[in-house]
């Protein structure tokens, strides 16, 4: 029991400090404290835990049975669910969709936040304000009259308004500017006097310093991207492109059984989980870290 | 001479290197903002535009039956989002930070909710909530001795667990934004405090949420503003029910567009959603402001 | 970080090999279904000169994978009979908000079907496109139904549509409840309810008898009011919008006939308690679902969608009857009747469009009885019984007489259910009580309905009539907005 204290000696954050910590009341209280914690983490994780098990249930049990564990862990239900609605098709379309998102996300957000940290031309205040600006307009407000030009120029049906979209995001920008503005100057002067153009800087010295904030960015766009659902479902619904979010979406209007559709969940929640579980690090830090400065 | 010279070519490189953002930017955010404008003031029959009406698109919508309903929920959504949503991701942030063992797991338990897709998680809910002694948590209710509760039926209730799905699903990210913030608090301050006799709770007080409380203040208003535009959870849960209980502005948006081909209603609509908003954002510089002088 | 950016993309790469060779296998052997109809294509288009693509919209649901054999058979038969035509399979299920960004977005599948409620809204919007050159040519015009032909016309006498069959509402029944509770007679047939209140009464029986619900209502969407306006009538309430044939409509929902139905609703939550958990989360695929699992004794569905309750939710076919629905005591009986019609997409060429009417004949749901037309309804007739779905009469639209003695026919030859588990709801449909879909603003209507019904069912205090009123007012000021402009 006195191991589980000596390491909060060393504690270096939070209201509860290294020396506090020989009091029986402060030690009660870390108990307390660690218990919340154990149950918040259930909380969170409990329902997603619940869906690969109700998954497994077929239509009667799932409609009639009292249990939260199923009967049988049968995979071959799992599989007939993933053959019916040819998965892989909305698999392959999500991916399209999320590499594409991207690079449109590093490679538009990073150059506008270039010119306003670096290049500063004339004016680039007001061009940050307008970006700024638009973190308060209510994005999905502009979802008519956006689609509206998305049919007038005739994209629909395909990826390009949908990966277009993730390179206007304030949100993007707002990390790119902070961390090139925390790039040495003395390393862009050197590039200047070398004779790199404003171009050759951009590719030359500052993407390869920006590897962290990159990976910052990309791992925003592929969770968002990968959950994107309202536009994608009014540009692609009906077209051999459907995204995994648009097949979840059009349930609701769909008589699809309840274990289909949470068959649909579980493999919509697959891949976001195995990123997630290969960068958790990256991705907790990246979201912490990310968020501070906007 | 030259040095000017060479300026210009600066800027007008600038503006090159911006340039393809910036038509982004015109095209998903600026231009759709009037085209809503001018939609909004015009009749139309699919997205063809046709005569000049003025406001009687706006007279139609704010008569419609639905309109008073979807603008009362959509304040109860943000003031339930306040209440639940808001303060939860603190407590959070406060408690984790309190822990040295296992807070690796916690960070990521917490966070595993946000990389699950919104729909996903609407559906699981969906599930969670089925009254009756089938739902999930009314067999979980059901094992402690409890008899079956009514979830989102029970009107009164409807909202505040819509935005608890939703904290479900958004806390954990915030929360880790206030741990970051929190970690970064000097330990001398606390040290300080404990020497002039400060005990845990006054150091809460005193030192920790004063800390986080410019944080707090910024995503306040982001938190509005997203929460504000509530679309797809009530949708997905009740459509909107019972009795337009959870239906959202937002939804009601959507229905005009895409339901009964009202854009122009549907523009209109979208207007007043931003008007609102804008109001709201100045409110609160408004008063932040005046706080800070 | 370099490094971990790379392990990404490799990661992300390695995902993608993987799906790659996921869907590959998937194609070759778990569906040869998706490359017969690809290698359709190829063939078609090397054959002739002018290649039609059309997409399906009527296809069958994914999960339905013997049905999307039977398609494929179908477009097999295509092939044979009009090689220039390629077909591919684009599964759709008509909804109020997902039909007009497609048709927007031009995805709108070469033909869909609908419900009788809707033509009149997407021919005025101009959304689908106008085949009556084709109908004239085939001469099918003559064969349709001339109530049906107006529904699917414009004001000049265009037809923007076909009907593929009308359906009535009736009460679908799970025997094996009704066996459970003992409301069988001595044969084992079920005691069908006679009355309204009989079926309040039965339906509380089968409560405590089996735990399971007597009746599913349904109060999630639209069809929450649909369903309700036919108990609406069967309370006396016959007339629940009004047309005043000048073009403008007088809602009339707070009769008290109209009430009284409400009234009776809200006993089966609060007096009766004999409805499933949640009836504001029931549509139209979770009755079915309930129904079908045995988590609902009775549910109100139509003949066109028997293979609900049994294909794709596992009762067994002789477990399901159905009888009329019935009326209240004293108040005549009457059956909602409407349909499905097909529509076109509006981006649809002439050709496009004769080539889905062929693929119309070939399964069988055209006035043709041409001997691909027969064996198409065979082929579907088969997969029903193949699916356990009881193959019985639709109520059809045409009046071609070849094309109705052949369809009796396959009924008859392929008829694999107990007929007297359906005559009383044929009779009920034969005799009178055949009551069409309300005009005006039906949607909106049935909208309206739906409120106060999640009302009254979440409430225990509500005032009906109240709701009733204010449903009232609010549906006269949507006529008022749509037909008086």
């Amino acid at each position: 029991m006195n191991g589980f204290f000596t390491k909060y000696k060393n504690k270096k954050d939070g209201v509860i400090r290294g020396y506090d910590i020989s009091s029986t009341s402060v030690k009660i209280a870390c108990i307390i404290i660690m218990l919340i914690c154990l149950a918040i983490v259930l909380f969170s994780v409990f329902p997603i835990i619940w869906v690969f098990l109700a998954s497994f249930k077929d239509i009667k049990e799932f409609n009639r049975n009292v249990t939260i564990l199923p009967d049988v862990y049968d995979f071959s239900r799992l599989k007939a669910t993933w053959n019916a609605f040819s998965f892989p098709k909305f698999y392959r379309n999500s991916l399209i969709m999320v590499l594409g998102c991207i690079l449109t996300s590093v490679f538009f957000n990073g150059l506008l936040a270039y010119a306003l940290a670096i290049l500063k031309p004339k004016g680039h205040n007001v061009v940050f304000l307008l970006v700024m600006w638009s973190l308060l307009i209510p994005s999905s407000t502009n979802i008519i009259a956006l689609f509206r030009n998305i049919n007038i120029l005739n994209l629909n049906g395909t990826f390009f308004p949908l990966w277009l979209a993730y390179g206007a995001n304030a949100f993007y920008i707002v990390l790119f500017k902070e961390f090139f503005e925390g790039i040495p100057k003395e390393l862009l002067e050197a590039g200047k006097l070398d004779g790199a153009g404003v171009m050759k800087i951009f590719t030359a010295i500052i993407l390869p310093l920006s590897k962290p904030i990159i990976m910052v960015v990309a791992i925003f766009a592929v969770t968002a991207a990968w959950s994107d659902f309202l536009l994608p479902y009014l540009v692609l619904k009906g077209t051999n492109y459907e995204t995994v979010m648009v097949k979840l979406f059009s349930f609701k209007d769909t008589p699809t059984d309840a274990v289909s559709v949470l068959r649909a969940c579980l493999f919509a929640i697959i891949p976001p989980t195995i990123i997630f579980a290969l960068f958790q690090r990256q991705i907790t830090d990246g979201a912490a870290a990310g968020a501070v400065k906007g | 001479m030259v040095k000017k010279k060479s300026f210009k070519r600066q800027d007008l490189w600038g503006w090159l290197i911006m340039l393809p953002s910036l038509i982004l930017f015109g095209f998903y955010v600026w231009e759709p903002l009037f085209e809503n404008v001018r939609l909004s003031l015009h009749n139309s029959i699919r997205y063809e535009v046709l005569d000049f009406v003025g406001f009687d698109n706006y007279r139609r919508v704010l008569a419609s039956p639905d309109f008073i309903a979807a603008f009362r929920n959509t304040f109860s959504y943000t003031l339930w989002s306040l209440v639940i949503g808001y303060l939860v991701p603190i407590f959070l942030g406060i408690i984790i930070s309190e822990t040295v063992h296992m807070k690796g797991f916690f960070r990521t338990g917490i966070y595993f909710p946000n990389i699950v897709p919104g729909i996903a998680t609407i559906w699981i809910w969906n599930y969670f909530f089925t009254p009756g002694a089938t739902g999930v948590l009314n067999i979980i209710l059901g094992k402690l001795g409890v008899a079956p509760l009514e979830w989102l039926n029970n009107t009164h209730w409807t909202i505040p667990l819509i935005v608890v799905t939703m904290t479900w699903k958004s806390a954990g990210s915030t929360a880790l934004i206030y741990m970051a913030n929190i970690s970064a608090i000097s330990p001398d301050l606390y040290e300080a405090a404990t020497i002039d006799g400060a005990g845990i709770w006054k150091r809460i007080f005193h030192i920790t949420i004063p800390s986080v409380f410019s944080l707090a203040k910024t995503l306040l208003i982001l938190q509005v503003i997203s929460v504000f535009q509530i679309l797809y959870e009530p949708m997905v849960l009740k459509n909107g029910g019972p009795n337009n209980a959870s239906i959202s502005l937002m939804m009601l948006q959507y229905r005009y567009a895409f339901r009964d081909f009202d854009f122009s209603g549907g523009a209109a609509l979208s207007v007043m959603i931003c008007i609102i908003l804008i109001i709201l954002s100045g409110l609160y510089m408004k008063l932040t402001r005046s706080k800070e002088d | 970080m370099a490094k971990k950016l790379l392990s990404v993309l490799v990661a992300t790469s390695m995902m993608a090999a993987m799906l790659a060779g996921c869907s590959g296998k998937a194609e070759s052997t778990e569906t040869p279904a998706a490359s017969t109809v690809e290698s359709v294509a190829e063939t078609s288009t090397e054959e002739t000169a002018e290649p039609v693509e059309i997409t399906l919209g009527i296809w069958p649901e994914d999960t339905l994978t013997a049905d999307i054999e039977i398609y494929e058979g179908y477009v097999e038969t295509m092939k044979g009979l009009h090689p220039e035509v390629t077909c591919t399979p684009a599964y759709y299920k008509y909804a109020t908000d997902t039909f007009m960004p497609m048709v927007e977005a031009k995805t709108v599948p070469t033909v869909f079907e609908t419900w009788f409620t809707e033509p009149k809204k997407l021919i005025a919007n101009g959304a689908v496109a106008d085949i009556t050159e084709e109908l004239k040519a085939r001469g099918w015009l003559d064969k349709m139904n001339p109530s049906i032909k107006a529904l699917l016309s414009d004001d000049y006498g265009n037809v923007y549509g076909v009907p593929r069959d009308g359906y009535a509402l009736g009460l679908m029944c799970n025997v094996e409840l009704f066996e459970e509770a003992g409301l069988v007679d001595e044969n084992g047939y079920p005691l069908f309810p006679t009355s309204m209140e009989d079926l309040a009464e039965k339906a509380k029986i089968i409560k405590e008898k089996t735990g399971a619900a007597g009746l599913c209502l349904l109060a999630k969407d639209n069809a929450g009011g649909w369903h309700f306006s036919n108990i609406a009538w069967n309370f006396g309430a016959t007339e629940l919008c009004k047309d005043n044939l000048d073009g403008t409509f007088t809602a009339n929902l707070a009769s008290p006939e109209a009430i009284k139905a409400m009234e009776f609703v809200k006993s089966l939550k609060w007096d009766y308690d004999v409805l499933t958990a949640d009836p504001t989360n029931e549509d139209w695929g979770t009755g079915f679902m309930q129904l079908g699992t045995g988590a609902a004794a009775m549910y109100i569905g139509a003949n066109d969608a028997v293979a609900q309750p049994t294909q794709v939710n596992g009762l067994p076919v002789d477990k399901l009857a159905m009888c009329a629905i019935p009326a209240a005591e004293g108040c005549d009986q009457y059956s909602l009747f409407g349909g499905t019609p097909y529509m076109f997409s509006k981006e649809s060429t002439p050709e496009q469009i004769n080539a889905a009417l062929d693929f119309l004949e070939i399964i069988g749901k055209a006035p043709v009885a041409t001997d691909e037309a027969i064996a198409g309804m065979k082929a579907g007739a088969q997969n029903n019984v193949d699916n356990g779905v009881p193959v019985i009469s639709s109520f059809p639209c045409w009046t071609a007489e070849d094309y109705l003695t052949a369809q009796a026919a396959v009924v008859e030859e392929y008829s694999n259910v107990d007929p007297k588990m359906f005559d009383s709801y044929f009779n009920a449909t034969k005799t009178s009580g055949l009551h069409p879909e309300e005009p005006g603003s039906t949607q909106d209507m049935y909208a309206e309905l739906t409120k106060v019904l999640q009302e009254v069912l979440t409430n225990k205090d509500a005032d009906v009539a109240a709701l009733m009123a204010q449903a009232n007012a609010n549906y006269q000021a949507i006529l008022d907005a749509t037909f008086t402009k």
